[in-house]
């Protein structure tokens, strides 16, 4: 099992966000996370990438077999864990290629590898670019810094694809996307499946579901996951509405007390 | 009155005694004037108005004075390692040192001299402006250098001169000897119309020996002339440094200053300038990185005193451990300012819970069609910022330094000589949180 998450109840300050997560991700799946605004969706992907401003309370996550939650936020980078994160943060006066390169010579220097130096990250940097088609300007300015918001998106995917990580985490990557950039995006993120690799892709809508085909379909309300399925549920979930699953929240957990 | 003050007007009573032979009248009236004042004024306390978070007893306290003639250190092998390439003069311990010093490659139309020779050879023109700008009995500090000028620099700037790389002025405490050292330099820069040209005051010393640096620099622009100066004030912590800055810009002209504290237990840099014609700019860049127990204290004072000028400040800093930072600048917009451009900014970055700034914009608007904008702010590392690096897998103390040397850039990138912004980078990285471990740069 490549990700295992069991009865995870995390809270920020005195709100209970997360009430009881169960998922199972094998190397190789892409599960999707639907639910509607609040759910906890994006709580599950911070918790998931170790932000400290959440405190999980219950529950374990084992990455590989391993306790992910007894790592720090680069450990668990180090260990294979990414966030596409859905509000990517502007870092005036950090060079987009420095930070990358900071990051990848970080992530391997943990591992025991040798660093890459300027040149040889340059290269990579180019040809992973082209996965987003992005523009090699991107590379000299400061990280997200007035970047457009699918130019945001894409500098997510394009980190990902240089970092290689085994478990990615796309939080509501499509939001704000016009069609055009949701196909560069979806693209990109296609092109990174692999048998070795998990996903999961947090999503408000359906649409993007039609561009990166997931194997499962979760979905979330109440900060619980009550509904899973193949992906034809996201189809139904866009016929019948979030309202259908609203109603089914405190059911399911009701359930999960019992 | 204190010990203290009676230890400086000693030293300069002695000091004017034996010179009273040598120098020139109005030399010695600027000396005996500059004694008068220290007399008169003393020393400032925290309850100075101008002096209220910094406190200078540790400097009156201790018993600094001027290293005498002729000593002799090898320094050679320090200085070349410290200096920036291009045309030098050398000062060790506050004495110009000719056999250091190098002016080869100085662009035609330059002139500079140490202040000794310029006092014999360029005595009229020297005398025009030596005193104009910084006056003693507005300044205790500025009379007290004025009470021991002896030492310093006049730079020349013939009109119509282009002079785009720097002259250098290098200043070295040797950390030889015991005694605690004080230098007095006194630099004066007269830049003549249309012409355009770049100082830079370079400040080091030697880890070891107590310092006291106490320099005033006067610059006066022709109209439509460009003056690019540069201060970098990195001597040991351990060292004293006040300074100060008198500008005077003539119609068209411009000044463009930047100033980076790193060094010095108490160190303070105050910029004083004043527009005298219509047309001029003035950029006035700053960033003061402390930490230890370090006090960094930062002084601007901006006069729009004609209609149509612009200003633009910068001042950011940077506060570790137990520094304390201050920045109090002035900008006065007096009544026949009329479409005058000012903006000002003051930005500090608290990496400790102990650091401390104090942040005082002070904004005196007199005109009513001015444009002027300013704002201070004092805050810590973007959580945010340091979760998204850290999620990327770098480590905390390495997102805390990329985060806080790209807050530090802004200043740093608007250096524009390339030798003198490596410097500050490399400067800057060993003085960061994490110390020198691992480059930095965007």
């Amino acid at each position: 099992m490549l990700l295992s998450v069991r009865n995870l109840h995390a809270r920020i300050g005195d709100k209970e966000i997360l009430k009881g997560i169960n998922l199972e991700l094998k190397p190789g799946e892409v599960h999707a996370i639907m639910g509607p605004n609040g759910s906890g969706k994006s709580t599950l992907s911070q918790v998931l990438a170790g932000r400290e401003t959440y405190k999980v309370t219950q529950g374990e996550v084992l990455f590989e077999g391993k306790d992910l939650l007894a790592l720090t936020p680069e450990q668990r980078a180090v260990a294979g864990v990414f966030l596409a994160f859905q509000y990517p943060v502007e870092i005036p006066g950090v060079g987009n290629l420095h930070f990358l390169r900071t990051a990848l010579n970080a992530q391997r220097r943990s591992r025991g590898l040798e660093e890459l130096d300027a040149m040889d990250f340059l290269s990579l940097a180019k040809e992973r670019m082209k996965l987003v088609q992005m523009d090699q300007g991107f590379l000299n300015r400061s990280v997200n810094e007035g970047f457009s918001g699918g130019e945001k998106k894409r500098n997510e995917v394009f980190q990902m694809a240089v970092l290689q990580p085994r478990l990615a985490i796309l939080d509501e990557t499509d939001s704000g996307l016009d069609i055009d950039a949701l196909r560069i995006v979806a693209g990109g993120v296609n092109a990174l499946r692999s048998k070795e690799r998990g996903m999961l892709v947090i999503t408000h809508y359906q649409r993007l579901l039609d561009y990166i085909v997931p194997d499962k379909v979760h979905v979330m309300a109440g900060g619980r996951i009550v509904m899973s399925g193949g992906k034809e549920l996201a189809l139904e979930l866009e016929k019948k509405g979030y309202a259908w699953v609203e109603k089914l929240g405190p059911a399911a957990g009701r359930e999960a007390r019992t | 009155m204190s010990a203290g003050l009676q230890h400086y007007l000693d030293v300069a009573q002695r000091f004017q005694a034996e010179q009273a032979e040598t120098a020139p009248l109005w030399l010695r009236a600027l000396r005996e004037e500059g004694l008068a004042q220290l007399s008169r004024q003393g020393f400032p306390t925290p309850r100075h108005e101008d002096w209220k978070y910094t406190d200078v007893a540790p400097i009156v306290s201790r018993g600094f004075a001027p290293v005498g003639a002729g000593r002799s250190v090898d320094l050679k092998a320090r200085v070349e390692q410290l200096a920036l390439p291009g045309p030098r003069l050398v000062f060790v311990d506050g004495r110009h040192s000719p056999e250091l010093s190098s002016l080869e490659g100085l662009y035609e139309g330059v002139t500079v001299k140490s202040l000794r020779v310029a006092v014999r050879e360029d005595a009229e023109a020297l005398e025009a402006v030596l005193g104009r700008r910084a006056r003693a009995e507005a300044h205790p500090f500025t009379a007290l250098n004025a009470a021991l000028l002896e030492e310093g620099a006049f730079v020349q700037v013939r009109p119509g001169a282009v002079a785009p790389s720097p002259v250098q002025l290098f200043f070295l405490a040797s950390g030889a000897g015991a005694a605690p050292v004080l230098a007095s330099p006194r630099i004066v820069v007269v830049a003549g119309e249309n012409s355009e040209a770049a100082l830079v005051e370079l400040y080091a010393g030697v880890e070891g020996g107590a310092s006291f640096t106490n320099a005033v620099t006067e610059v006066v622009l022709g109209d439509n002339a460009r003056l690019h100066h540069y201060k970098l004030q990195a001597e040991p912590d351990a060292a004293f440094h006040l300074a100060s800055l008198h500008a005077r810009l003539s119609r068209d002209s411009s000044l463009t200053s930047h100033a980076f504290a790193l060094g010095g237990a108490l160190a303070r840099n105050e910029v004083y300038s004043v527009f005298a014609g219509e047309g001029g700019e003035c950029v006035l860049n700053g960033l003061y990185v402390g930490h230890g127990t370090q006090h960094l204290d930062n002084r601007t004072d901006l006069d729009h005193a004609v209609p149509r000028c612009t200003s633009r400040e910068l001042y950011k800093g940077v506060l570790d451990d137990r520094a304390r930072g201050t920045f109090h600048g002035r900008v006065l917009v007096r009544q026949d300012a009329q479409r005058t451009d000012a903006s000002q900014t003051n930005r500090n970055l608290l990496l400790s819970e102990e650091a401390l700034v104090d942040t005082r914009p002070q904004l005196e608007i007199l005109a009513d069609d001015v444009k002027c904008a300013h704002g201070a702010a004092v805050g810590r590392l973007d959580e945010q910022a340091l979760f998204y690096l850290r999620a990327r897998g770098i480590p905390r103390a390495e997102a805390e330094r990329l985060l806080t040397y790209a807050f530090a850039s802004e200043v740093v990138g608007a250096v524009k000589l390339e030798p003198l912004r490596a410097r500050v980078e490399q400067l800057l990285a060993g003085r960061l949180p994490g110390g020198a471990r691992r480059e930095v740069g965007a």
